[in-house]
């Protein structure tokens, strides 16, 4: 700053008053009360009718009083006609430590300014550091407290871009010669305060997202509407935070037990608005999934409006992968977006047109939906429908984290317990095949394996029909990524395929046929599901045991009775088993042609296995493991899954499974 | 010095950094035969910015989001400046040709194209 120049003398103007503020507000600390008391001359006294805030100032229309008021209480909200009104200033500074609202009284200490503008009749008063507010009662004092811990939201006047661009008045000559004792942006203070619209709230619906977020916070926010389409209906789990983990075999930090008449699970959008931009929105809290499927076909590509959000997270694609694979699989947009600034967007634009970086994730205020879903109306052009692929596309693409749709078979399914996991966080392992697959195809698999994760919401209507026999699913935004295919949160698994989706080419045609496996080979990996045969070398004596069973309800648990001793008591079924079944579990060892090198390892239980059945029935019935007549036996083809495969000692565990 | 409270409580963390400019007469108010003006100020860092006249207009980053964008302030350091200067007579004067003019406001549109 230059020696003696202007600035310099600014400066030092601002700390003097930085400090004479200080210790003029330690010094009111200490003072009492200041109800009733009369005041020294200079004091001004106001009554806050409205406030709202412009570039950082607080604007409060006031009202002057004669005196302080004694017993007035907050609640008095009669204007005097004959009082003048006054729009008082307050810094930020000061404004914030006021706290002050409608119907505060409030004392100005001198040093204050009055400025008397030209064109208007209300004189603004300035320099209101010296601010102090009227503690009115006893009583209002604890209200106060309870008040400023709620941070009220103030109107913000925005001024448009056209008033500052002098848009309006363009009519008008020169722009005056601001005089030494006009501050020279007076002019630019629009009279805001007593227009009760906010300038961004049009009477139509709003199609742009970004404008009713930034909008938000502004008195009459809530009327905003946008209209936005819906892509993607699904469940999140309802812990789900701002972590999302993209390998969704992880399961998500453990909530507490689930009860089912809890609501654990929301329902969420997917929403499009007209410019392209995208946004997650929360709706309510469900204690189950089981009606998303409902929601997916009545909701998915048509409009809503959404009205009154709550800005949860602006969210950004490193923070949010999950949410973002989603978003890039619905990119670029089918039809033109509109472009801010522009009325109409072109074709060349949108594949110019950068992926989106943010999102925001928005939730209703309240229980009830705040959502209007026009189901009359016809479904969006905007909207992209899930594109079907074969599974045989699927697993030759690329890409990392990309989301893929499929309609496939289940042939298996597996939960994988991994030590002490509540049930709602297993994951489960499903093996899947479709047309493409299985018709013979060099260096494919046949059967592929699927990771459900924790964090992919199921319906009990799938998780019971999965468990009891083979079916068809539809898999809705599954992602595939390092050579798997994961099911994980925004993944929705239907049994019935939509009735809107694009299938590119695929093959979507019913198998037909008995399914064929995998033979096991050299390149079988853990995890998965294969076909067998071979030769029995032998027998693992040290780990073969047989128990009884109950032969009504299956009970493995079966209890001495207190009566008789030798008899078997079964507790499911509260009563004596009389001829129980033998459950024997063995694990063999074989010679494979497909897979010579290895130590092939197959545990069978009795009552499952097909084909070594009969060697195990001639075993029992002799009452003895005679090992050597079981081995050599040539064994056919066994489904087995597969545990382990090691290379040092080189070894292949399985176990014989039975197949949906 | 009552000028002054007044101004710092408008401007608040523009005041100072407004007056430093004047007093480095910074501001030059440039014409042209046609009677069309704007001001270049220069700024801290020894560049010029363009403000407009008919309106609240500067080139400067600042203004841009400030102003503009977050709507935090009404002006920048260099459109106070300018008023300043004009109230205080502080303006260099400066003319050019229609064409010089021209590129001055046009060469900062190029920019930010």
């Amino acid at each position: 700053l230059r020696r003696g120049g202007l600035a310099e003398r600014l400066c030092r103007l601002q700390n003097r008053e930085r400090s004479a503020i200080s210790f003029w507000r330690h010094q009111c600390i200490s003072d009492t009360k200041t109800s009733g008391k009369k005041h020294k001359s200079g004091v001004l006294i106001v009554k806050i009718l409205e406030m709202c805030e412009e570039c950082t100032i607080q604007v409060a229309v006031c009202q002057q009083l004669e005196q302080t008021p004694a017993t007035l209480s907050p609640g008095d909200a009669a204007v005097n006609a004959g009082e003048p009104i006054l729009k008082v200033l307050f810094a930020r500074e000061t404004a914030a430590h006021l706290k002050s609202r409608p119907q505060d009284v409030i004392l100005i200490h001198p040093p204050w300014q009055k400025l008397l503008l030209k064109n208007t009749d209300v004189p603004v008063i300035m320099n209101t550091y010296f601010s102090q507010k009227v503690l009115l009662s006893e009583h209002s004092e604890t209200g106060e407290k309870a008040y400023s811990l709620t941070k009220m939201p103030i109107r913000k006047n925005v001024i448009s871009l056209a008033q500052t661009f002098r848009l309006d008045d363009l009519g008008d000559a020169l722009h005056q010669e601001p005089s030494e004792n006009q501050v020279a942006c007076a002019p630019q203070i629009p009279n805001n305060c007593d227009s009760k619209q906010h300038p961004l709230v049009p009477s139509a619906v709003n199609d742009s997202l970004l404008e009713m977020v930034e909008s938000q916070g502004a008195v009459g926010w809530r009327e905003v509407q946008v209209r936005v389409v819906i892509q993607r209906v699904y469940c999140l789990p309802a812990r789900e935070g701002s972590r999302s983990y993209v390998q969704g075999n992880k399961p998500l930090a453990a909530p507490p037990t689930m009860n089912s008449d809890l609501p654990n699970v929301r329902l969420c959008l997917l929403v499009q608005d007209a410019y392209g931009m995208f946004s997650e929105v929360q709706l309510q809290s469900l204690s189950s999934a089981d009606d998303v499927e409902q929601y997916c076909r009545r909701w998915e590509g048509r409009f809503c409006c959404l009205a009154g959000m709550k800005i949860l997270q602006r969210t950004t694609r490193g923070r949010a992968l999950g949410l973002f694979s989603l978003i890039d699989s619905l990119w670029p947009p089918v039809v033109p977006v509109k472009v801010p600034g522009q009325t109409q967007g072109s074709e060349m634009m949108i594949k110019e047109l950068p992926p989106p970086s943010f999102c925001y994730i928005l939730a209703v205020q309240s229980s009830e939906i705040d959502v209007e879903v026009d189901e009359e109306e016809q479904i969006s052009h905007l909207y992209q429908p899930p594109a079907v692929r074969g599974l045989k596309d699927i697993l030759q693409m690329d890409g990392c984290n990309e989301r893929c749709s499929f309609w496939a078979r289940v042939l298996y399914l597996r939960l994988q317990t991994k030590g002490h996991v509540p049930i709602n966080q297993r994951e489960i392992w499903l093996f899947v095949t479709d047309t493409t697959l299985q018709n013979v195809v060099p260096r494919m698999p046949r059967v592929v394996g699927v990771t459900v994760a924790a964090s992919c919401v199921l319906s009990t209507e799938i998780s019971e029909a999965l468990s009891v026999a083979s079916q068809r699913v539809f898999f809705k935004d599954a992602l595939w990524g390092n050579g798997r295919i994961i099911c994980v949160e925004r993944t929705v698994l239907l049994l019935q395929k939509p009735l809107l989706c694009s299938a590119a080419g695929a093959d979507l045609s019913e198998l037909t046929g008995p399914v064929r496996l995998d033979e096991l080979d050299s390149t079988t990996q853990a995890n998965s599901i294969c076909a067998l045969r071979g030769t029995v070398v032998g027998v693992n004596e040290r780990t073969a045991f047989s128990w009884p069973t109950c032969d009504r309800c299956g009970n493995g648990k079966l209890e001495l009775c207190p009566q008789d001793r030798e008899l078997l008591y079964c507790n499911q079924c509260s009563e004596v088993v009389v001829s129980p079944v033998l459950k024997m579990q063995l694990e063999v060892f074989l010679s494979c042609p497909s897979r010579s090198q290895s130590t092939v390892k197959v545990k069978v239980q009795h009552e499952m296995s097909c084909g070594l059945f009969v060697l195990i029935n001639v075993l029992l019935s002799l009452q003895s493991y005679e090992v050597q007549s079981v081995l050599g036996k040539e064994v056919g083809l066994l489904n087995c899954y597969v545990h382990a495969v090691t290379s040092r000692p080189n070894c292949v565990g399985l176990e014989e499974i039975v197949l949906l | 010095d009552m000028l002054f409270s007044r101004l710092n409580f408008i401007f608040g963390p523009s005041a100072v950094p407004a007056l430093g400019l004047v007093d480095q007469r910074a501001v030059t108010r440039v014409t042209s035969p046609s009677g069309r003006t704007a001001y270049q100020v220069l700024g801290s860092s020894g560049k010029p910015y363009t403000c407009y006249s008919s309106c609240h207009f500067c080139t400067c980053p600042a203004f841009g989001f400030t102003v503009l964008q977050k709507s935090e302030s009404l002006l920048c350091k260099h459109i106070l400046a300018v008023y300043l200067s004009q109230a205080l007579g502080a303006c260099q004067e400066l003319s050019v040709s229609e064409e010089q003019l021209t590129s001055i406001l046009l060469a900062e549109e190029e920019d930010e194209g």
